[in-house]
Formats: structure tokens, C-alpha cells, sequence
């Protein structure tokens, strides 16, 4: 099985975590024309390339990101969404 | 015509259509074959697990996508694993039985599970797309429309819920109980 590293849990089996789909923008709901809001909604990064998505570690209900890369399935890296504001 | 099954979302995103799909991994297997014994197709929702038996007696086991999106087309342990459980809680006499092979191909998945078909923004590029888990029985009906609908510059009238504009004014459809992991 393949193993996920969790920043707070460590390696755990894949099957543990629960993926949430790439990072998006979060707009601002009142400032947003419906278009965009519809967007927001239903487009992700689709692309076959490095994604940076949010993952869940559902036993301990911890959140977290990962970059991973969409056509070789690496793992590049896991971190605390803390760790966003840095980005 | 954007009709390019995996490859939906890049091809159309060379035209600057940006389509909302996300692409994930959907895999199969089949058994060795079997004298003909299994009639119809059987599916269960809550174990995610579909079998039919071919003409060649093989049992073609299915079930849902993988968890996260991903372009590989490898198919995984997990995956196996999970379809044999499946097939064995339905079928038990299925335990003892051979894998003869197995695989897994890119579907392109929208939101509402459904399909786009219909016009573009661009004027004559039509879209067959997001077929998914479920295009290989709905496709030949739904390609009779598009192909009226090419010939006559017009969308066809059943085709219009399945605009890609639904997304956009939330006329989302709700196929996806007739559709999910459930054949
Ligand atoms: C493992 C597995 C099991 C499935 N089980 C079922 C099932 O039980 N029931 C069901 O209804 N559906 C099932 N499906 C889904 C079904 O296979 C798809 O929804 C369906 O094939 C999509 O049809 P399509 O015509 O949109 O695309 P495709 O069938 O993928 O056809 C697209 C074609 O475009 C070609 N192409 C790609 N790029 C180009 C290019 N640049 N120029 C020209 N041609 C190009 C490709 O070679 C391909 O022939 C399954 C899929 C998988 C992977």
C-alpha cells in the first residue's frame, strides 16, 4: 500500500487519508461576480504537473497539504497549512 | 468536436476552453473464464464493487474511481483488493477463481458526474466531454444527437440540460445515482 506522510501522524497507509482536491483562492463571497463564484465551485487544477492539494488524515480529523505530482502519483512533500501563509 | 475522452480537458484547453473536469484513474479486472452462468449485472453501491459476465465467460469486476485525482493508468494492489472483496461479499462461490487481467484508464470527471455536450464559447467547436465512469453505454445515442447537432449548427433539444453553461447558472443534473460506482 502506498504510504502518505503525515506532518503530524508520520507514514501512515494512503488508506488512513481522505483527499480534498486542489488548493483554491478563497474569494471574497460578497466582492465575487456569480461567474467567478461558479468557478470557484467547480474548477480545479486539473493539470498534469505538480499539485498542491489539501488531504486529511481521518482518524486524528487532521488537515493538511501535499504536493504531489499528477502523472507519477510522488509525493513531493506534506506540510501544516500553517506553513501556507509563508508561501 | 472535442470528443477526446481522457484528453478532453488539455485539448480543450489548447482552444481556451477551460473545462470543469478533474481527471482520476478507473480501473477493472476480469476473472478467468467461466461457463455462462451470470445473466445479468449485479451491483452494489455500498461496497462499490460492479460484475457482468463477458460473452467470453470472463466476470468483469468494477467499481468506483480511485480516491485522488491522477493521470497514471496504472492499475493498483489496493484497488484489486478492494473489487475481490467485493465480488467475494456478493458471490462467494467467486473465491477461488483466477485474475486473468487487469487495468485502468483516465476518466474525466465533472462535478454533477455528467456529461458536457453541446456548444463551446468558441462558435463551431462542439463538446463531447466528461463522459466519465459511464460513456461507454450512454455514447452511442448521445453521439447521434451531437452529430445532429453539427449538421444543423443547432444543439439538439435533448442535449441542452447538458450544457457546459449549467455549471455557471447551478442547473446541475442529478445522474448520479443512476451512475457513481454503481455499474
Ligand atoms: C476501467 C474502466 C471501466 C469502465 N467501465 C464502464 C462501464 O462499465 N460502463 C460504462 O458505461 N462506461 C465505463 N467506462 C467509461 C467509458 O470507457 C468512458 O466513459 C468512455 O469510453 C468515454 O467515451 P469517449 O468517446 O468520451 O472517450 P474515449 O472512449 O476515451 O475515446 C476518445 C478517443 O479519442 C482518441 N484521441 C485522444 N487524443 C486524440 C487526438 N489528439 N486526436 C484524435 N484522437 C484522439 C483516443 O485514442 C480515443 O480513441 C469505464 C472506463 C474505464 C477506464
Amino acid at each position: 500500500m502506498k504510504i502518505l506522510t503525515c506532518p503530524m501522524n508520520g507514514p501512515r497507509n494512503i488508506n488512513e487519508f481522505q483527499n480534498f482536491g486542489p488548493l483554491k483562492a478563497n474569494p471574497d463571497p460578497d466582492a465575487t461576480s456569480d461567474q467567478d463564484w461558479a468557478r470557484h465551485l467547480f474548477r480545479a487544477d486539473n493539470s498534469r504537473g505538480t499539485l498542491v492539494e489539501w488531504w486529511r488524515h481521518v482518524p486524528s480529523n487532521y488537515f493538511f497539504l501535499a504536493e504531489r505530482n499528477a502523472t507519477t502519483n510522488e509525493v513531493i512533500r506534506t506540510f501544516d497549512p500553517s506553513e501556507l501563509e509563508q508561501m | 468536436m472535442i470528443a477526446v475522452g481522457g484528453m478532453n480537458y488539455d485539448k480543450a484547453m489548447k482552444a481556451g476552453v477551460e473545462l470543469p473536469i478533474r481527471c482520476y484513474p478507473l480501473q477493472a479486472m476480469v476473472t478467468q473464464p467461466l461457463k455462462p452462468w451470470l445473466h445479468t449485472l449485479v451491483s452494489s453501491v455500498s461496497l462499490h464493487t460492479n460484475l457482468v459476465q463477458s460473452s467470453r465467460g470472463e466476470i468483469v469486476i468494477g467499481g468506483g474511481s480511485d480516491p485522488y485525482q491522477l493521470y497514471s493508468t496504472r492499475s493498483t494492489l489496493d484497488m484489486k483488493e478492494h473489487l475481490a472483496e467485493g465480488a467475494v461479499h456478493l458471490i462467494p462461490f467467486l473465491h477461488g477463481v483466477r485474475l486473468l487481467r487487469q487495468w485502468a484508464g483516465t476518466t474525466d470527471m465533472t462535478a454533477d458526474y455528467s456529461p458536457i455536450m453541446g456548444a463551446s464559447p468558441l462558435s463551431n467547436l462542439w463538446l463531447d466531454c466528461g463522459w466519465g465512469t459511464w460513456g461507454f453505454k450512454a455514447t452511442p445515442v448521445a453521439d447521434k444527437y451531437m452529430a445532429q447537432t453539427i449538421a444543423n449548427q443547432k444543439v439538439a433539444p435533448i442535449l441542452e440540460p447538458f450544457t457546459m453553461e449549467r455549471f455557471a447558472t447551478f442547473d446541475l443534473l442529478n445522474e448520479m445515482g443512476a451512475t457513481a460506482a454503481s455499474h
